[in-house]
């Protein structure tokens, strides 16, 4: 009985954060800046009328709503903030990670962010908050952290990025290089969404990536698949190791276990190819 | 739209549809299609470049493997842009397209400028100078000497089209040799900046949207007949439509392609090759994701004449486009009694689109309505952007309210 009151809790604290999250973001009072035209909202169907064709890439990433204000001074200084809601924590992350730079000049606000002249982006959240600034001067990095600071605090809690991406091994891991794909990992559909990183070791340049798959089926039906597709097939699919010679992406390394699929890319080195899926294998066993 | 006006209307739109179709082979031999190893090539307009007639649209892709895999195809024409990805895609492609030969690939990029969100009008930092160092960074980003095409990107607004320091800037670039041709690119009012381009006797190229779903096709496709017989090249994207829920609903995925489409059916394909009836289009835009999406793509590089049963789709489509509210929430702000008008167009598809009353009714009882609607105008406010006279078809679709249940199933 009493699980049953939790549940039901749960869902209803669980739909309550999700209304409120929609509704309760307001754009801030900045002192000396005043708001200019009204605000504009965007959904899935007309974000193309904002952002052409970038639309899809950020549609990839399941995002709900764009809110987009603008900002005037005496000095005819503007600032626009972008506001963009994905459906979750990871999908903003996913579009944040597609857009930022590993060695862009990154700054502590939301989860985190990066500035440089009149752009200032950050991710807090669902949100992937975007700002701009035109004809600021010299105050330009000054205004813009003002307004990422205020954004925010409205926009709520600071959270962290995905936990899964704590479970890539450190050595040789090119910072901020972390990715998620949200749909066709490696250009198959069937691959659904993947975590990925690049690395560089002694010159050698590699990427290792993890599927976390859904149910029980999820894991094996989609090595099936790809080995379908790839024309190695094999009837019986079961926990372990698997090599697939990919017509498009060479030989490919992988293991299954439990939920996840990790592997490695562009990593001919077998020492080296050992060494770091065993290291992935051991943090994502701890996740178990 | 009353029945008699939307048979009509369908008619007329299944009018343009078929005038294609059936004009296929004629069409063909104007535009001097040439076939070369099965692929199909158009010339695009003065500039000579002769391409495949489908393009790959790089935006939705990480994936470097899916574009070496496209260029090795025969899909040798990459469309990017400046700002997709902030830059990550034109750095993706340049590592592909590294240690390739210079004229194996046509490269197309697009650079913008801050303009006003609502006018589209260039701000104050919009100049020469800083459009031609954008240039530099996107040529430096792709690891090229230059791009063969150059956009001002997605522009509405004439004067923007026509803006002098811009204009300056694409032709410093193609005489300083950073671009063998330029461009517009538009998304929106495309008729009045193809005309613009025209007008203009800069661009070589424009790039703009173009589908069966638009409202206004046929004005782009006449301002695309005009800009050909001109010379220009034409370039098409967004050939597939915008996303909506009722259309992926209805007709499998029939949306917006990189996340919507898991599988490519007839009904992508039939949209993309719709456009490449037109023979004044020369190379349209495809934005695949995955190596499945290509393969479709290139079975229409290499035979894009439309099937019956594809030409059956479209017709289709087209019939349901004429009874699809395009969901702009306009009406919201000038209805007086705030009715939720999307919600009750809807439910005039479900019944007159899809002959489903149980459904359009349900729907109608769930948005709890005053008694009266619509009763206490003697004039409707509401100006619908599709046109529709909205009041009438309000009172219409309400009536569903007071029918006994047993009479709609």
């Amino acid at each position: 009985m009493m699980k049953t009151i939790c549940m039901v809790l749960g869902i209803i604290i669980f739909l309550w954060g999700q209304g409120a999250e929609a509704k309760d973001f307001k754009f801030p009072e900045i002192t000396e800046w005043k708001q200019s035209g009204e605000i504009q909202t965007f959904v899935p169907k007309t974000l193309y009328e904002y952002i052409n064709g970038a639309a899809d890439l950020y549609l990839a990433y399941d995002f709900l709503e764009l809110k987009v204000a603008e900002y005037q001074n005496d000095k005819k200084a503007s600032v626009t903030i972008d506001v963009y809601r994905h459906k979750n924590t990871i999908y903003a992350f996913g579009i944040y990670g597609q857009e930022r730079l590993p060695n862009a000049n990154y700054i502590n606000v939301g989860v985190q962010g990066y500035i440089e002249s009149n752009v200032l982006n950050f991710l807090i959240g669902p949100y992937y908050v975007k700002i701009s600034s035109y004809n600021t001067g010299a105050e330009d990095q000054k205004i813009l952290l003002t307004f990422a600071k205020k954004v925010s605090e409205n926009l709520g809690e600071r959270e962290v990025l995905p936990s899964i991406l704590s479970s890539f091994p450190e050595e040789g891991k090119k910072k901020n290089s972390e990715k998620f794909i949200a749909r066709n990992f490696l250009g198959y559909s069937f691959l659904h969404s993947a975590f990925s990183a690049d690395y560089e070791l002694s010159g050698t340049k590699f990427r290792l990536f993890v599927i976390e798959g859904g149910d029980q089926n999820d894991c094996p039906n989609m090595i099936q698949e790809y080995l379908l597709h790839t024309g190695n097939l094999q009837t019986r699919i079961e926990e372990g190791h698997f090599t697939v010679k990919d017509p498009y992406h060479g030989e490919i390394d992988f293991y299954w276990k439990g939920r996840y699929i990790w592997g490695a890319l562009n990593l001919d080195e077998p020492t080296i190819r050992s060494k770091y899926l065993k290291l992935f294998e051991d943090s994502l066993q701890k996740r178990e | 739209m009353s029945r008699r006006d939307f048979l009509k209307f369908t008619a007329a739109g299944l009018g343009g549809c078929v005038y294609l179709g059936a004009n296929e082979k004629s069409l063909s031999a104007e535009v001097q299609e040439e076939k070369e190893e099965k692929i199909i090539y158009r010339t695009l307009g003065k500039t000579g470049i002769k391409l495949p007639v489908i393009t790959m649209g790089v935006q939705n892709s990480d994936n470097p493997n899916l574009v070496r895999a496209a260029l090795d195809a025969g899909m040798v024409h990459l469309d990017t842009a400046h700002y997709y990805q902030r830059g990550t895609n034109e750095g993706m492609i340049g590592e592909v397209v590294k240690g390739r030969s210079r004229d194996s690939f046509v490269i197309a990029t697009k650079e913008s400028l801050p303009k006003d969100r609502i006018t589209g009008l260039y701000r104050g930092g919009a100049t020469e100078e800083a459009f031609l160092r954008e240039l530099d960074i996107s040529l430096k980003r792709l690891g090229l000497e230059y791009v063969d095409i150059l956009y001002q990107h997605n522009v509405w607004n004439r004067e923007t089209a026509l803006f002098e320091p811009i204009l300056k800037a694409l032709e410093k670039a193609k005489k300083e040799g950073k671009t063998r041709f330029v461009g517009v690119s538009t998304h929106r009012n495309e008729p009045e900046i193809i005309k613009a381009a025209v007008d203009s006797k800069v661009y070589d190229v424009v790039e703009t949207a173009y589908n069966f779903r638009q409202k206004h096709y046929v004005e782009v496709r006449n301002a695309i007949a005009t800009a050909a017989k001109a010379g220009l090249g034409v370039v098409a994207m967004k050939t597939i439509g915008g996303w909506s829920p009722e259309w992926q609903e209805h007709f499998g995925g029939l949306g917006s392609r990189g996340p919507y489409l898991a599988d490519q059916g007839v009904d992508a394909r039939a949209a993309m090759k719709w456009v490449l009836q037109d023979p004044n289009v020369h190379t349209i835009i495809a934005g695949f994701t995955t190596f499945d999406q290509m393969k479709l793509d290139l079975s229409i590089m290499k035979d894009p004449t439309l099937t019956t049963p594809e030409k059956s789709h479209l017709q289709r489509a087209i019939s349901l486009a004429s009874l699809y509210c395009q969901g702009c929430e306009q009406c919201l702000k000038s209805c007086p009694a705030q009715l939720p008008i999307p919600d009750l167009m809807r439910a005039y598809m479900y019944t007159y689109a899809y002959r489903n009353l149980t459904h359009a009714q349900d729907l109608v009882i769930s948005l709890n309505l005053p008694d009266r609607v619509c009763e206490d105008c003697t004039q409707c406010l509401v100006k619908c952007t599709n046109g529709w006279n909205v009041q009438r078809k309000v009172r219409d679709i309400v009536r569903l309210r007071n029918v006994p249940l047993e009479f709609l199933v």
